[in-house]
């Protein structure tokens, strides 16, 4: 930790650059595969093969598959046999991240997540519950905790910096994020790692399929015949860098950080006051943050689940300080990785950014006459872009959004 | 940076209050271990509970009519933090105070009634009611709506050192001038599936004792409650400076990272350390670390007398190491061996001019952290 101090003994603000990044989820293995994914508009929802759905009314969902997941590990020669799914995402997210550009050395992790090892709970429920065989008890209690899977990754890779895992619901990934940059940007750290995760769990889908939010037809955001969301599922990795010290390193960099806010809408545990005041406060903080006015966000990359209750606050939270923003929700797509969805569409907004794309929201047929958007239907549009927000709400009135800028030297 | 601590609040198996429970540490008392149980399994533990009567001044409110225990923890540690700091919440200042909570296990009781229901009646017998209790952050979203927060909320989840991050974390969000007050909340409550979890882990002890920095790893006692502390620029005992803690690979490794904290720390005379030994590996990591860096330091710890309490732990120390430093003198450690190397406190002690104290939160799933806390 360092002390940045300005003449005035105040920290100056400092620019804050994405130097590395990383990703696993349905889209793809890595940056390429997820840009590719993108831009053909791939849908990634596919039935649910990791636990029984019967009594589901949802049966799908983005899943990452398990073969190419372990294979990876095991090819790299690591002991990662006993290591739980989320921790070999996070591995594959932060070894695609530690192939980029010269050593960085994060002084500080924060991650989000929701649910953690959450399956290795189930296991041990289920076998304590049948007096079954309880052998692998251990193992299932070991690797439960949410802060195990981010430990095993930094491990792998050497990477010794103490670890906050922030748990905020589906806003977590894009609080991680949000708090790393201002952690970066205060002076008081250099280098942080960033990003979310969280893999499918039985618990948490038959919880969003009680709540009759989880849909058993398509995923369509902002259309108006959207009957609710798709989860799914995925790590996505940021290294965030003081921007000078990064040019000073020769480090390419990806992208900046540039604004964060959050808001708290004290209205329901998990819905959204109807009038959009907590979207509508956390842009209006993460513009402050990023000192600029809202006709300068070139695309909005929104939460949009496709309940009735979300994309409604949302939309007119975005309608009403955007105007006719192009906006997508790439959940249509690849689902709601909840802590990890944050993070997933940071690296969404960091490809568009880089390859000057606008990202598809597909299965949208027909728009909501309450929610006046530019949906970015159904295919990847080229645009000029050189600022995007990213928002993330989750249960308890959590909401969080980040503003990222193209990099230009 | 350092922050002061305006105000804190305090719900444990030996009731509720700061002052009170501060006497009874005093008095040498020690909770009451009740036995837990559950319908499939066959063992029965020794938890230290909150009792009934420590929540009953907590005022209803429509959030808290189906919160589990854990979110009425925190919601009366939390007020009391507040109401001790005179910080007035309203709809000017909503966004001026950030909620941190620190939390290890969350909702296991909700969360293990909504799960039974699926493994014994399949998915169609889920609760809708009962699913948002899971959720690591509902003890945070109850409170926010208590108070009117409408800024920063932010839950931390990790093992016993988690109170220490989320200090940290307060830290770092304190250094943005919009906000005035952090409040940092650890809360947890206790279950049966947990203690027989740690069982199978061999960390838990059946019956109390807990004996702290015996060579023998007898194992806890699981507790539950919830500590708050208000944190403010300015104040008469300070924060004096956070460590940003670390992790160990292997248990063997804990007392070089925690060597390495304390010597961070202890670049001043430190008159006393509050240790989170419970009667695991902690208390040889912690001990060994203690010995090589500042071997003539009291070194105390209350889990004996109050249990583990996990996620709430970290806050409970730094509540004790404030009440130590303003009321100059510590309570008595329990059961802990004659044979111990480092100076401790059998009976109640006074502390004739200390001012400088060491809060040390190392934790079985490997998180490590520590803070000195100060009378400047």
């Amino acid at each position: 930790m360092r002390e940045n101090t300005a003449g005035n003994g105040k920290n100056a603000p400092a620019r804050v650059a994405v130097v590395a990044a990383g990703v696993v989820s349905p889209m793809g293995f890595g940056l390429g595969e997820t840009l590719d994914s993108l831009r053909e508009a791939r849908d990634c929802i596919t039935r649910v093969t990791r636990f029984s759905v019967t009594e589901c009314r949802c049966k799908t969902a983005g899943q990452v598959p398990d073969e190419r997941l372990l294979e990876d590990g095991r090819a790299a020669g690591r002991s990662t046999q006993r290591l739980h799914r989320t921790s070999h995402m996070i591995i594959h997210a932060l070894g695609e991240a530690t192939t980029q550009g010269p050593e960085f050395k994060p002084e500080l992790t924060i991650i989000g997540t929701t649910s953690g090892g959450m399956s290795n709970g189930e296991d041990y429920y289920r076998s304590l519950h049948r007096h079954g065989n309880l052998r692998h008890s251990p193992t299932w209690i070991a690797n439960y905790p949410a802060q195990k899977s981010v430990i095993d990754a930094q491990e792998a890779f050497g990477i010794s910096a103490p670890c906050q895992v922030i748990a905020n619901a589906c806003a977590s990934g894009t609080n991680a994020i949000g708090h790393a940059f201002e952690c970066v940007r205060s002076g008081r750290y250099q280098c942080v790692l960033t990003g979310g995760y969280d893999a499918l769990s039985e618990l948490v889908f038959v919880g969003f399929d009680s709540l009759q939010a989880s849909t058993p037809e398509k995923c369509r955001p902002f259309d108006r015949n959207r009957t609710g969301m798709v989860l799914g599922e995925g790590a996505a990795i940021l290294v965030l860098e003081n921007l000078d010290a990064a040019r000073a390193r020769g480090v390419p960099i990806l992208a900046e950080i540039a604004g964060y806010g959050m808001s708290t809408d004290n209205f329901h545990l998990t819905q959204p006051d109807p009038c959009g005041i907590g979207p509508r406060r956390a842009m209006e903080r993460a513009l402050q943050s990023a000192q600029i006015s809202a006709n300068a966000i070139d695309y909005v990359n929104a939460h949009g689940t496709a309940t009735l209750f979300n994309d409604a606050a949302e939309g007119k939270a975005i309608a009403e300080l955007f105007g006719r923003v192009p906006v997508s929700s790439t959940k249509s797509m690849m689902g709601h990785s909840l802590g990890a969805a944050g993070a997933v569409e940071a690296i969404v907004c960091l490809l568009a950014l880089q390859h000057q794309f606008l990202p598809p929201n597909i299965n949208f047929h027909a728009s909501d006459d309450d929610i006046e958007l530019d949906v970015v239907s159904n295919e990847a549009r080229p645009a000029a872009l050189r600022t995007a927000l990213s928002n993330s709400f989750g249960f308890g009135g959590t909401n969080a959004s980040i503003v990222m800028r193209k990099f230009e030297a | 940076m350092s922050l002061a601590i305006a105000g804190m609040g305090w719900i444990t198996p030996l009731g509720n209050g700061v002052d009170p429970v501060w006497k009874r540490l005093l008095q040498g008392a020690e909770a009451f271990a009740g036995k837990i149980t559950e319908q499939f399994g066959d063992q029965s533990y020794s938890a230290f509970r909150v009792p009934d009567s420590a929540l009953a001044s907590l005022a209803p409110h429509p959030r808290l009519r189906r919160a589990s225990a854990i979110s009425r923890f925190a919601a009366a540690a939390g007020l009391e933090a507040l109401q001790d700091a005179g910080v007035k919440l309203d709809s000017l200042n909503g966004d001026r105070i950030a909620l941190v909570f620190a939390i290890s296990n969350g909702g296991v009781i909700y969360t293990k009634r909504f799960y039974r229901d699926i493994v014994e009646a399949g998915a169609q017998s889920a609760s809708p009611l009962l699913f948002p209790e899971t959720v690591f952050n509902a003890p945070a979203s109850h409170l926010a709506a208590i108070l009117g927060v409408t800024g920063a909320t932010y839950t931390l989840v990790g093992d016993s050192a988690v109170g220490l991050l989320a200090i940290r974390m307060a830290e770092d969000l304190m250094t943005n001038d919009s906000l005035d007050y952090c409040l940092v909340i650890g809360t947890e409550e206790v279950d049966w599936l947990l203690c027989d979890a740690y069982r199978r882990w061999r960390l838990l002890r059946l019956e109390p004792p807990m004996e702290p920095f015996s060579e023998i790893e007898r194992g806890v006692i699981l507790s539950e409650g919830a500590g708050a502390i208000v944190l403010a620029r300015h104040g008469s005992l300070v924060i004096e400076r956070t460590h940003t803690g670390g992790y160990f690979r292997k248990r063997t490794e804990a007392k070089e990272i925690l060597k390495g904290i304390v010597s961070d720390l202890a670049e001043s005379k430190i008159d006393f350390v509050i240790s989170s030994a419970n009667g695991t590996f902690i208390d040889q990591a912690e001990s060994r670390a203690l010995q090589h860096i500042i071997p003539d330091t009291m070194i105390y710890t209350a889990k004996p007398a109050l249990g583990e309490s996990v996620g709430a732990a970290g806050v409970w120390q730094v509540i004790l190491g404030a009440q130590a430093l303003d009321r100059r003198e510590l309570p008595p450690l329990l059961h802990a061996p004659s044979t111990i190397p480092l100076p401790v406190p059998a009976s109640r002690t006074a502390l004739t001019k200390a001012r400088h104290a060491i809060v040390l939160s190392c934790g079985v799933n490997q998180q490590v952290a520590g803070l000195r806390l100060s009378i400047p």
